[in-house]
């Protein structure tokens, strides 16, 4: 299988801080593969994610994507990517086609074909009765699955997922994780953060867990669990590499 | 082009969402012209014509009372107004109105007066021929009457210099009477005594002709009046304030994560921010209509003058088409710099109302010290301020405030070109 995202030691250092919120991660991630970031609050996700989808300028190391440096090729690579963010980042005061309209806009995609794909896309999600009502009104899971929906109109190649489950019941998550599971299927490549080991556990080929900016483990959840004895799960590996003491 | 109607479609939809927000861009300003203009009004008129206005109560309306009234009313100090004589009370009207202070000045021509000049003048006459002389026009009768009379009543705070330019100007127009009564008195006279026409040729006119001008630094400025000062600087103040919502607009979409994701999906920003811009500057042509409107149609019923837009119509059309990109480009500049909406809000208005001030929104610039008209030219809403004067004031056409324009036009590419490095420079979201 080819190589769908290639990050080569890996570092970023914001503004006016001492530490590195990234430092030194390299790895790797298969086209079709389904990798998962896990990590406590501040261990780095959404820093590496950003910098992989180009929105962050890395302090150093490269990364690759689809075969095209993320820095000289920004402009091919938007082209296959698209992005989930941790935030909801809709209008308030647009309906939920609305967004969808405008977004599916920005990525180029209009007419009848955006038309079809959104009202594919509210069906699978359970929001076609939703279609005309403003976000502001909708539940904390109907934002997130909008969001969700904003950021794969145009069906892209990689798919970057910044806790996309998080505070949603499990009617939605299981609503979510399927569609995320059929994607996979038709041979998306999806990378996604989560605090759910559960989740984690049971959707990712590969995970990756990362504490302090650095990746601690990383490879196949079952392989994992194999190799640290005294752990049954995900979770258990997560408590025993990134210890309990609370973060920021 | 997608993504560019696609943003201006969606800026347009969440604009017309905020009823409460779009009110504001609409009503306050209208209420500031109003309300400015009417509080500014006298102040305006005072300085428009810097003349003193004098009430006038002519009871005589005869050759005397005629001629000081148009000698008062032709000169460049004072504007006279006539108190009405049908009143019941004119001498107790005009008595009141100046003790209340409506007019510092009010002067009463009695009755009769004319009347009484010319006879008087037509006794000294007489009695200066000798004895038989005079008795050849069978005039011993003739008596002397009581002097004409003018009274003048003065506001108490009236200042002493206005009270003195008053009398001269009186005593001035009264002498130059008495000479033309005393000329025709005279020939009237001569005619009787020798049966000779006078040639009246000529008549009585002034030997010396002193013209009043104004000194002024530029020699054909031309001072606004309260509306059309008024009006089209609230105007510009008020499109100038959309820097407000439009930076709020795209400093929101930041905080949100929108722009993130705009940024992941979409080349350049470049169609986003003109999708606001243009809807923005609809905005602020929108407000224009409103608020020139409002200076053609409401304060006129309000007892002001109205606002009398020119006669070239495109050349205001364009001014108000270019300080509505102006203001959209600020609004986008502060929009990209600032960090957070309180930010953005803050230095927002208050360099909004800073530049005004400057600019001569507030206090006109001409009346403004010399230093301080220096520096307003730094101001884009002095320059465009200085259109609207140019094309309400001075009829002026599109080339002639061409310099404003592109001074404009100049500030809204700057201002873009600005937000767009900032944009695409930006590292932390
Ligand atoms: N804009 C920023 N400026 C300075 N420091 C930042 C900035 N954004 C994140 N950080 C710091 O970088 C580190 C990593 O943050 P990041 O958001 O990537 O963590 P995360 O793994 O996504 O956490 P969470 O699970 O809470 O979303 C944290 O210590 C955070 O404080
Ligand atoms: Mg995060």
């Amino acid at each position: 299988m080819d190589v769908a995202i290639d990050v080569i030691k890996l570092s970023k250092e914001y503004k006016n801080t001492s530490t590195l919120a990234v430092d030194d991660i390299s790895f790797s991630i298969e086209e079709g593969e389904m990798f998962g970031l896990l990590g406590p609050n501040g261990a780095g996700k959404t820093t590496t994610i950003s910098i992989l989808c180009g929105l962050l300028q890395s302090t150093k190391g490269e990364v690759i994507i689809g075969g095209m440096n993320s820095i000289t090729h920004s402009d091919s690579i938007k082209k296959i990517i698209g992005i989930v963010p941790q935030d909801i980042a809709l209008y308030p005061n647009l309906t939920a086609y609305e967004n969808l309209r405008f977004f599916g806009n920005m990525q180029g995609i209009k007419g009848t074909h955006l038309k079809h794909r959104i009202s594919e896309l509210l069906g699978i999600f359970g929001l076609e009765q939703k279609a005309k009502q403003k976000v502001n009104t909708f539940s904390g899971g109907m934002k997130r699955r909008v969001n969700l929906i904003a950021g794969i109109l145009h069906a892209p190649k990689i798919l970057f997922l910044d806790e996309p489950t998080v505070g949603i019941d499990v009617q939605s998550r299981k609503v979510i994780m399927e569609y995320l599971m059929t994607l996979k299927q038709v041979g998306m490549t999806i990378v996604y953060s989560s605090h759910h080991m559960e989740e984690a556990e049971k959707f990712c080929d590969r995970v990756a867990i990362i504490d302090f900016g650095k990746i601690i483990v990383h490879g196949k959840p079952n392989n994992m669990i194999e190799k640290y004895d005294n752990c049954n799960n995900l979770e258990d590996i997560f408590i025993e590499t990134t210890g309990r003491s609370l973060r920021d | 082009m997608l993504k560019y109607l696609a943003s201006t479609l969606k800026e347009i939809i969440l604009l017309t969402r905020d009823r409460g927000g779009l009110a504001m861009l609409f009503i306050m300003p209208v209420a500031l012209i109003i309300i400015m203009t009417l509080l500014q009004d006298s102040t305006f008129k005072a300085l428009e014509e810097r003349k003193l206005p004098i009430l006038i109560l002519n009871m005589d309306q005869d050759t005397f009372g005629i001629n000081i009234y148009e000698g008062l009313s032709s000169s460049s100090f004072f504007s006279v107004i006539a108190q009405e004589e049908n009143s019941q009370d004119p001498v107790g009207s005009l008595k009141k109105r100046v003790a209340s202070g409506e007019f510092q000045i009010g002067i009463i021509i009695k009755s009769d007066a004319s009347n009484r000049l010319r006879n008087n003048i037509r006794y000294n006459i007489i009695k200066q021929l000798p004895e038989e002389d005079s008795l050849f026009f069978g005039e011993m009768s003739i008596q002397r009457k009581d002097k004409p009379k003018i009274e003048i009543y003065f506001d108490p705070i009236t200042k002493n210099s206005f009270k003195q330019s008053i009398t001269s100007a009186l005593n001035e127009f009264s002498s130059g009477v008495e000479a033309k009564v005393l000329f025709n008195v005279y020939s009237s006279l001569f005619k009787e005594l020798l049966d000779m026409d006078m040639n009246n040729e000529g008549g009585f006119k002034k030997l010396v002709d002193i013209e009043t001008l104004y000194a002024t630094n530029d020699g054909q400025m031309t001072v606004p009046n309260s509306v059309q000062h008024n009006v089209p600087a609230w105007t510009i103040f008020a499109m100038f304030f959309i820097v407000i919502p439009l930076a709020g607009n795209i400093i929101k979409e930041r905080e949100t994560g929108i722009s993130q994701r705009l940024k992941v999906v979409s080349g350049s920003t470049l169609p986003i921010i003109l999708g606001k811009v243009t809807t923005y500057f609809f905005v602020g042509i929108l407000q224009a209509v409103s608020m020139l409107a409002v200076g053609v149609w409401v304060l006129p019923l309000l007892g002001l003058p109205q606002l009398i837009l020119g006669s070239n119509i495109i050349a205001l059309i364009l001014l108000t088409a270019l300080v509505s990109l102006a203001a959209s480009g600020y609004g986008v500049v502060i929009g990209s710099i600032a960090n957070s909406q309180e930010q953005s809000s803050i230095f927002g208005s208050i360099s909004v109302v800073i530049l005004a001030a400057i600019g001569g929104i507030w206090v006109p610039v001409f009346i403004m010290s010399d230093i301080m008209q220096k520096v307003s030219m730094i101001s884009p809403l002095n320059w465009a301020l200085r259109g609207y004067y140019d094309v309400l004031l001075r009829n002026s056409n599109t080339f002639e405030i061409l310099p404003s324009l592109i001074s404009l036009l100049s500030f809204f590419v700057l201002c873009l070109g600005i937000a767009w490095r900032f944009n695409s420079t930006r590292k932390s979201y």
